[in-house]
C-alpha cells in the first residue's frame, strides 16, 4: 500500500513529521463530506417520492347531492379524464369500497345512498407526462359541476422547496470542505517545500525536471490524502447506519430514514478517490509555481 | 562552447558582483579560474551551471543562447554539464553510491547499468568502502570525492569544479585533477576554481584571473572572433 502510489526517492518526505497531520485533518473533512452526500442524495430521492406522489397519484370528488343523478356525474368525469392526454387510467371507486375506508367512523351497517359520502375517482397520470392540474380541474368543473381535483400540491410544494433548500445547503457545505481541503492541503506543501528546498535546489541542478520533483510531492501527499480518507468515510458511514436504526426504532418518526441509493454509494465510495485527485491536482499546481520561481 | 559578452550578475537588488564578463571558451579546453576570495569565482561558475541568470549580458553554452532557452530545455542542458560545489551539495539522507547515481537515474538509465559503474568510479577515487556510507558521516575530503564522482559520473561535456581539491591532502587532490585532466582529454570542458597557486603552476592550463567581479586576465587561447562551429 505504501508503494501504492510511487515513493518519493530523493525527497524522502515519508519521513517527514510535519506532514503526518494531513491525514487526520483529511480524515474529519471526509467524514463530514460523506454525512453531506448522505443527506444530499437521501433528500433529492425524498424529494423525488414526494414529487411522484404529487403527480402519480390524484383523486377526483364528486361532492354528494341527493338531488342529482351521481353515477351520471361520475361516469361523464371518468370519460373526460380518460380522454385527457397525460392520464393513464382513471376509475370510479365503488361506494362499497368508499364505504369500506369510512367502515372505521361510520360503522359497519351505515345504508347506502343515505350518508352524504363523495363519490371518488381514482387518477393516474402517466409517467413522465407533465400534465397542467389546474387547467384539468378547470376543465373538469366545467364539465361536471360538482367535481373537484384534489391536489395536495401546497403543502408539498412547501416540502419539496425545504428539501431543495437542504439541498443546496448540503452542496454548499461541500464546496466549502472542498476549498478547505485545497487550502490546508497548499499548506502542507508549501512546508514540505521549504523543508526540502536544499534537495529539490540539487535535484534541479543535477537536471531533474519539474515534473520530476512535482510527481514525488504530488505521490506522496495524494497518498496522504487517501489513507486519511478512508477512516473519514468508514467512520461517517457507520454513523449514517446508526441514524437509520434510531429512526426505525422510532416509530412514527417524521424523520425519513437515510436511504442514499446507487448513485449516493457510488458518489461516497468516490469520496477518497475525488480527495486524492484533488490532492494531486492542487500539490502539482503549487509545486510547479514553485519551481517555476528557480532559473 | 561556452562564451560570455559583458555578462554582469547581481543577487537581488545587490550591487554587480560580476561586470563586465568576456570570454570565450573552446571545447575540450582546461581552465583555472582564480583570485582572492569574495572576487566573484563562485559566482561566474553558478552562471556557467545555470543556476543563475545574468542581470545583463549574453551567455552562449554549446551554442544556444542561454536567455533564449525554452525552460523546458535546461534540465537537458544540464545533464550536459557536470558540477562540483565549493559546498558540495549531496543529499544527505542518500547513501554516497545514491548520490553519485543520481545524475543517471534522472537521465534515464537504467539500474542494472548504473550501480555497477557508480561501484567503480566511488573505487576509483577511493570510497570503495564508503559506498553505503551517507554524507553526513562522511569527512570533509571524503565528501568532495563523493562530488567530484558525482559530476563526472555521466561524461558532462562541460564541468564545472569550484575548488575541487580543498578539503583534502595534496596527493589526493593531484590524484583528483589527474581524473579531471582524463575527462578533458577526452573532450570534456573543464573550468576549475581554485586558489591553489602550486595546483595551477603544476598543470600549466590557461588562467582567468577575477578580481573585485571583473575579469583581468582573459582565457590565453582565444579564438578568432568568428568562431567555427562547435564540435559539442
Ligand atoms: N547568495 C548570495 N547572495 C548575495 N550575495 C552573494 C551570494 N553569494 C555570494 N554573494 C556575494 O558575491 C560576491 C562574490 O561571491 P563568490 O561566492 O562568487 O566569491 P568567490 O570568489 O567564490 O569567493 P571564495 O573564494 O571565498 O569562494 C561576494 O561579495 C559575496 O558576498
Ligand atoms: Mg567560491
Amino acid at each position: 500500500m505504501i508503494q501504492f502510489f510511487g515513493k518519493s526517492a530523493e525527497l524522502q518526505l515519508e519521513k517527514d513529521v510535519s506532514t503526518r497531520y494531513l491525514p487526520v485533518v483529511i480524515s474529519a473533512m471526509i467524514f463530514l463530506a460523506a454525512l453531506s452526500i448522505g443527506g444530499l442524495f437521501s433528500l433529492s430521492k425524498a424529494i423525488s417520492d414526494w414529487s411522484e406522489t404529487l403527480t402519480g397519484n390524484l383523486t377526483v370528488e364528486i361532492a354528494f347531492d341527493p338531488t342529482a343523478d351521481l353515477d351520471k356525474k361520475v361516469t361523464d368525469a371518468v370519460e373526460l379524464l380518460s380522454a385527457t392526454p397525460g392520464v393513464a387510467a382513471a376509475r370510479a371507486i365503488e361506494q362499497e369500497e368508499t364505504l369500506k375506508l369510512l367502515e372505521p367512523f361510520l360503522g359497519k351497517n351505515a345504508a347506502l345512498g343515505e350518508l352524504p359520502v363523495p363519490r371518488l375517482i381514482e387518477v393516474i397520470i402517466a409517467e413522465d407526462s407533465a400534465i397542467d392540474l389546474a387547467a384539468l380541474n378547470k376543465k373538469l368543473v366545467e364539465a361536471v359541476p360538482a367535481a373537484r381535483l384534489d391536489i395536495h400540491r401546497p403543502w408539498l410544494d412547501k416540502m419539496v422547496l425545504l428539501g431543495r433548500s437542504i439541498q443546496l445547503l448540503a452542496a454548499g457545505i461541500m464546496l466549502l470542505i472542498g476549498c478547505v481541503t485545497v487550502i490546508i492541503v497548499i499548506f502542507a506543501v508549501r512546508t514540505g517545500l521549504i523543508m526540502h528546498s536544499e534537495v529539490i535546489q540539487v535535484l534541479h541542478l543535477i537536471g531533474a525536471r519539474d515534473n520530476y520533483i512535482a510527481e514525488q510531492f504530488q505521490n506522496y501527499f495524494s497518498r496522504l490524502s487517501f489513507l486519511g480518507a478512508l477512516p473519514g468515510l468508514i467512520v461517517a458511514i457507520i454513523v449514517m447506519f446508526i441514524f437509520n436504526f434510531l429512526v426505525s426504532s422510532l416509530e412514527a418518526s417524521m424523520l425519513p430514514p437515510l436511504s442514499v441509493g446507487i448513485e449516493g454509494a457510488i458518489a461516497l465510495l468516490l469520496l477518497p478517490v475525488l480527495v486524492a485527485l484533488l490532492t494531486k491536482y492542487t500539490v502539482r499546481q503549487v509545486v510547479l509555481k514553485s519551481l517555476r520561481r528557480m532559473m | 562552447m561556452v562564451r560570455f559578452e559583458n555578462v554582469g550578475m547581481r543577487y537581488g537588488l545587490g550591487p554587480e558582483v560580476l561586470r563586465d564578463i568576456s570570454f570565450n571558451l573552446l571545447p575540450g579546453s582546461f581552465h583555472f579560474l582564480t583570485g582572492p576570495t569574495g572576487a566573484g569565482k563562485s559566482s561566474l561558475l553558478k552562471l556557467l551551471a545555470l543556476s543563475h541568470r545574468p542581470s545583463r549580458g549574453l551567455i552562449t553554452l554549446f551554442n544556444k543562447e542561454v536567455s533564449s532557452l525554452a525552460r523546458d530545455d535546461l534540465p537537458a542542458m544540464r545533464r550536459k554539464i557536470g558540477v562540483v560545489y565549493q559546498d558540495f551539495r549531496l543529499l544527505d539522507h542518500l547513501s554516497a553510491l545514491d548520490n553519485v547515481a543520481l545524475p543517471l537515474k534522472l537521465a534515464g538509465a537504467k539500474n542494472d547499468q548504473i550501480y555497477q559503474h557508480v561501484a567503480e568510479l566511488l573505487e576509483w577515487v577511493g570510497l570503495g568502502r564508503q559506498v553505503d556510507a551517507k554524507p553526513p558521516t562522511l569527512s570533509g575530503g571524503e565528501k568532495q570525492r563523493v562530488a567530484i564522482a558525482r559530476a563526472v559520473i555521466n561524461r558532462p561535456q562541460l564541468l564545472i569544479a569550484d575548488e575541487p581539491t580543498g578539503s583534502m591532502d595534496a596527493e589526493m587532490g593531484l590524484r583528483l585533477m589527474y581524473l579531471l585532466q582524463e575527462l578533458n582529454k577526452i573532450g570534456t570542458t573543464v573550468v576549475v576554481a581554485t586558489h591553489d597557486l602550486e595546483l595551477i603552476s603544476r598543470f600549466g592550463n590557461p588562467v582567468m584571473y577575477l578580481k573585485d567581479g571583473l575579469l583581468t586576465t582573459r582565457a590565453q587561447d582565444n579564438p578568432p572572433p568568428k568562431e567555427s562551429k562547435d564540435p559539442a
